[in-house]
């Protein structure tokens, strides 16, 4: 019992966590057709913004500068990148941002060294929040949580009670008939794209010291963020919130149980040959390969995904 | 027959690139380069393969070292099986087996990749490709965890009309055999019906539904016959190497390949073989210059991208359309113009980087940080200024000249090129 | 005869909640020339789209040759023998004029997917191929990669690569659009010449086209076929005069 309940509330941080990367990632793939490649690179600039700041001024201003400051190359990016390559076709879009991660991923071994940083919770934030049975619930979850959904509050705010809102969920269905009003689509291109990789950044600056920062973080986020997508349909923001938790809270549970298939297997009265490599397995070991699972029963089984509209 | 396989002129290619590649060892007789030059074959058939998929097929592959890899785990573990019961023909052989187990990888993961195109496609290959590189690390007993798997290439005391394959100048000719086996038979391929038709997917997949064809068949099978190929390519290196690693079938080493494909061109059969060349020179030769070998790389990937995205072929196909057209001579004295302010900028460039480098991680190990390093013989003193701001000064000026004489070499090149197609029109 | 080429039976299509097509039922004779008219927006391309799978129905049936075919993939019915061209071009454009066309008859060949034999070997499909070049005039341009012809080009090779592979029923959106008058009097021909003894339907806004080529008219108006009749007798139809434009009809006569 307190096993799951403490692994749901650390499933949905991480969930929350990962919906702040797929839901930037959607609106970049809706509105421009870029699948960002480099997502996960701003989330590891983030974190590495976030310690760099950390350790000159500490950590609050760094929660509040180090996404202005991702979301600032995020645009310069797609400004002086993205917006040429895009008069090649979307393939040397995507490319371009496979480019990219390539070399974000170099710059960051060049900078901060292969290994990872001490990117250190704050003192005020490293504390239990609540024990529950003898679990502790630490607060920087707490934190993690009620930034999340801040943001999550202050993002649907902005989609549907603002013009550029507005603007920007028209674009998401008809980016052509918004130019046709006289909007302008480039720019607003660059502020979406800014604006979801500076998402991107806080998810680095809260779940970089949370987790781990270190060079191999984006790579390692970057996969689980594109199944994200693909299981809850290409372009839907509700599907990616509902893939988000799903997968989160799949994540969380997978590497907290220690019994092996031979167990389950015994649970529903099949006997596995005794002695096999597969049937040793537990579940804490299949943890990393539970997300390309669901997404390839979700591809045999529902190929648009939870949610999605569209094909292709 | 004009346009058969085997026309004059292409037979003579064929042969005479055949003959070149077996006369550089006589002629290079450096370890060194012969090492090189099996890396290269490799290469060359694994980003042909990857290519059937992305410049004729039209699909864009995160995870194609998964059928590398697995063809390359299943020529080791044959390889070991066989043991002492083997002998050099079936060694040369081996490499069809991984082939095999490509082929089989593609029908298994080929059949979920290819319910989807596009984009989703791309993400779906970097699950699975995902998925196969954590699986490799669940079962050691088959992947051999982190020291990998490893084996002899000489098998028994028998030779071969003389061959063990145990030196590296022979495996240098099993290798450029089947090098050339798969370069003609995917090139064949590209003349046959299904690979016509993986043309028209790649162009427009509605238009193929509606000519007969079911796109995601013609999609399903392209991925088996890559994978097949791809599969021989991990075995070569599997006996090339005699060790293979986790590494060899993870996203890394399908980055490389989609790299080496787009660099050379994917826009021609022959542009993958020009990429192989070229990054594994590269690789090799900066590579041991500099540790920032990786950033370089990606930051050239990311030049070709924005200025080339044809590709090197595409570059040489347009010179000899422009030679041929008698307009190089016109275009070249603007290309030496043009070297001079790159390579300034280049310099400028490089030294940054290397500065960087050296103060940040320097030679004694990650964050020690070096206050001193040598660059051509030069001991600069980086705590100082001077270096810095002289690579910054000779950025800066590298930038100056470079968009001012790039603008006119992009003013001509536009009017040449004007000409050239006013010519042929 | 006795069977139609095509038999639709209830036919209905919503998009959301919007009714495009509202039950229509229409048989086209076998070999007969069949042209779809009505204003803008009344349904006729949704209706191409629904005999050829390319969006699926919402309800009622579709008959090609007498099979039922709803459900079914495009390629499927295709290889059933219908072909359809589109209405915005739908070529493969980094291929030329002739490998496109080749395409086009690969599969009705029989040569499916096969990896294991040369195209250059296969006389068949080169000599049809060139066939339907000759036909629609693109002999010049046989290795023009088809993104650089011109539009009207374009369009014959849309109308070649429909009538390639030899189906018995053609279905053709708005063959003419976009074309000057001397384009389209060839296109009328080109059309008459190659479905010469098949089954043709077409969507067409040229009412000078429509009547000089169709044998029978139907007329769509707000996704329901309100006459289907000779030219001659459409022209006279009261409610046809009425609910479609007469003015659209007459300068359909200073054509002929």
């Amino acid at each position: 019992m307190e096993f799951v309940v403490i692994s749901l509330l650390n499933g949905i941080t991480y969930g929350l966590l990962l919906f702040m990367l797929s839901s930037g990632l959607t609106l970049i793939f809706s509105m421009m057709g870029i699948l960002n490649f480099a997502h996960a690179s701003f989330y590891m600039l983030g974190a590495y913004f976030a310690y760099q700041i950390s350790t000159l001024v500490g950590f609050w201003p760094g929660l509040l500068v180090a996404p202005l400051l991702v979301g600032a190359v995020g645009a310069l990016v797609e400004r002086y990148g993205l917006r040429r390559a895009h008069r090649f076709g979307h393939v040397a879009e995507l490319l371009f941002t496979f480019g990219l991660a390539f070399v974000v991923e170099e710059v960051v071994h060049l900078i901060w060294g292969k290994v990872a940083v001490d990117y250190k919770i704050p003192d005020e934030l490293d504390g239990t929040l609540f024990t529950l049975f003898d679990t502790a619930f630490p607060m920087y979850r707490g934190f993690m949580m009620l930034v999340s959904v801040g943001m999550l509050v202050a993002l649907y705010a902005l989609l549907t009670r603002t013009r550029i809102g507005l603007i920007i969920q028209a674009a998401l269905t008809k980016p052509d008939m918004v130019e046709a009003l006289g909007h302008n689509v480039p720019r607003i291109f660059m502020l979406v794209f800014g604006g979801g990789t500076a998402l991107a950044g806080l998810a680095g600056v809260i779940g970089g010291n949370a987790f781990i920062t270190e060079p191999g973080m984006a790579a390692a986020v970057g996969s689980i963020v594109f199944v994200i997508v693909v299981v809850g349909g290409l372009g839907s923001l509700g599907g990616a919130f509902i893939a988000s938790l799903l997968i989160g809270c799949i994540q969380t549970f997978s590497v907290g149980l220690s019994i092996s298939i031979t167990d389950v297997f015994a649970l529903i009265g099949v006997e596995l040959l005794e002695g096999s490599q597969v049937a040793r397995l537990t579940i804490t070991q299949l943890a990393p390969v539970l997300p390309y699972l669901l997404m390839v029963a979700i591809l045999i089984f529902r190929p648009r995904g939870l949610m999605g509209a569209r094909e292709n | 027959m004009n346009s058969a396989i085997f026309s004059r002129s292409r037979l003579a290619l064929w042969g005479g690139c055949l003959a070149l590649a077996f006369a550089l060892p006589l002629v290079l007789k450096s370890g060194f380069i012969i090492s090189l030059l099996c890396q290269i074959g490799i290469m060359a058939v694994f980003s042909l393969s990857y290519n059937m998929l992305l410049g004729q097929t039209g699909l864009l592959s995160f995870g194609h070292a998964v059928y590398y890899g697995l063809g390359a785990f299943a020529t080791m573990h044959l390889l070991n099986a066989i043991g002492k019961g083997g002998g050099p023909l079936t060694t040369a052989l081996l490499p069809f087996v991984g082939g095999l187990a490509g082929l089989a990888a593609g029908i298994v993961l080929g059949y979920v990749t290819t319910r989807k195109a596009g984009t989703t496609f791309a993400m779906i290959t970097l699950g699975i490709g995902e998925m196969v590189a954590a699986c490799s690390l669940m079962f050691p007993g088959i992947f051999g965890g982190e020291g990998g798997v490893s084996g002899n290439r000489v098998v028994g005391k028998e030779t071969l009309l003389g061959f063990t394959w145990g030196p590296q100048v022979e495996m240098y000719g099993l290798i450029v055999l089947w090098a050339f086996a798969c370069t003609i038979a995917m090139f064949a391929l590209t003349q046959t019906p299904l690979g016509r038709m993986a043309n028209a997917v790649r162009d427009n997949p509605e238009r193929a539904e509606f000519v007969g064809y079911d796109t995601e068949r013609v999609r399903f099978l392209m991925v088996i016959l890559s994978g097949f190929f791809a599969g021989v390519a991990g075995g070569l290196s599997a006996l090339n190497y005699e060790i293979v690693t986790a590494e060899t079938l993870n996203a890394h080493t399908s980055g490389v390949v989609l790299l080496i494909a787009f660099v050379g061109g994917i826009g021609f059969f022959y542009g993958p073989i020009i990429g192989a060349i070229l990054v594994t020179v590269m690789q090799i030769v900066i590579g041991g210059m500099t540790h920032a070998w990786l950033l370089y790389f990606g930051l050239f990937f990311l030049f070709m991208v924005l200025v080339a995205p044809g590709g090197i072929a595409s570059l040489i196909v347009v010179q000899r359309a422009l030679w041929q057209a008698g307009l190089l001579g016109r275009m070249l004295p603007h290309y030496a113009a043009t070297a001079l302010p790159v390579l300034i900028l280049l310099a400028g460039l490089v030294g940054l980087i290397e500065l960087g480098y050296a103060l940040l991680t320097g030679d004694a190990g990650v964050g020690a940080g070096d206050t001193a390093t040598k660059v051509l013989g030069m001991q600069l003193q980086l705590g100082t200024p001077g270096p810095w701001l002289t690579a910054l000064a000779v950025t800066g000026i590298g930038i100056v000249l470079t968009r001012w004489i790039g603008g006119r070499l992009r003013s001509e090149w536009n009017a040449t090129l004007a000409t050239l197609h006013g010519d042929k029109a | 005869m006795n069977v139609p080429a095509i038999r639709l039976q209830g036919l209905k299509k919503n998009f959301g909640a919007s009714e495009i097509i509202r039950g229509v039922d229409l048989d086209i004779h076998r070999g007969e020339r069949h042209a779809i008219i009505g204003p803008n927006g009344a349904g006729k391309s949704t209706l191409f789209h629904l005999i050829s799978a390319r969006l699926p129905i919402t309800s009622g049936t579709i008959e090609l040759k007498g099979e039922d075919v709803v459900g079914l993939k495009p390629f499927e019915i295709n290889r059933k023998g219908l072909s359809r061209s589109f209405q915005i071009t739908n070529i493969f454009h980094n291929l030329s004029v002739f490998e496109n066309l080749r395409c086009a008859v690969l599969w009705s060949l029989g040569y499916r997917y096969s990896f294991w034999r040369r195209l250059a070997g296969l006389k068949d499909a080169r000599l049809r191929a060139e066939a339907v070049m000759e036909d629609i005039g693109l002999t010049k341009r046989r290795d023009t990669p088809a993104g650089i012809l011109s539009y009207a080009e374009q369009r014959a090779l849309e109308i070649g690569i429909t009538i390639a592979s030899g189906a018995d029923v053609i279905l053709l959106d708005e063959p003419t659009a976009g074309m000057s008058n001397t384009e389209t009097e060839e296109a009328v021909a080109l059309i008459r010449r190659v479905t010469e003894g098949k089954t043709l339907v077409m969507v067409e806004h040229d009412m000078g086209v429509v009547f000089g080529l169709a044998d029978r008219i139907s007329v769509l108006v707000y996704g329901q076929i309100i006459a289907t009749d000779a030219p001659a007798a459409i022209r006279c139809n009261a409610a046809v005069q009425e609910a479609y434009l007469g003015t659209s009809l007459h300068s359909g006569n200073d054509h002929e």
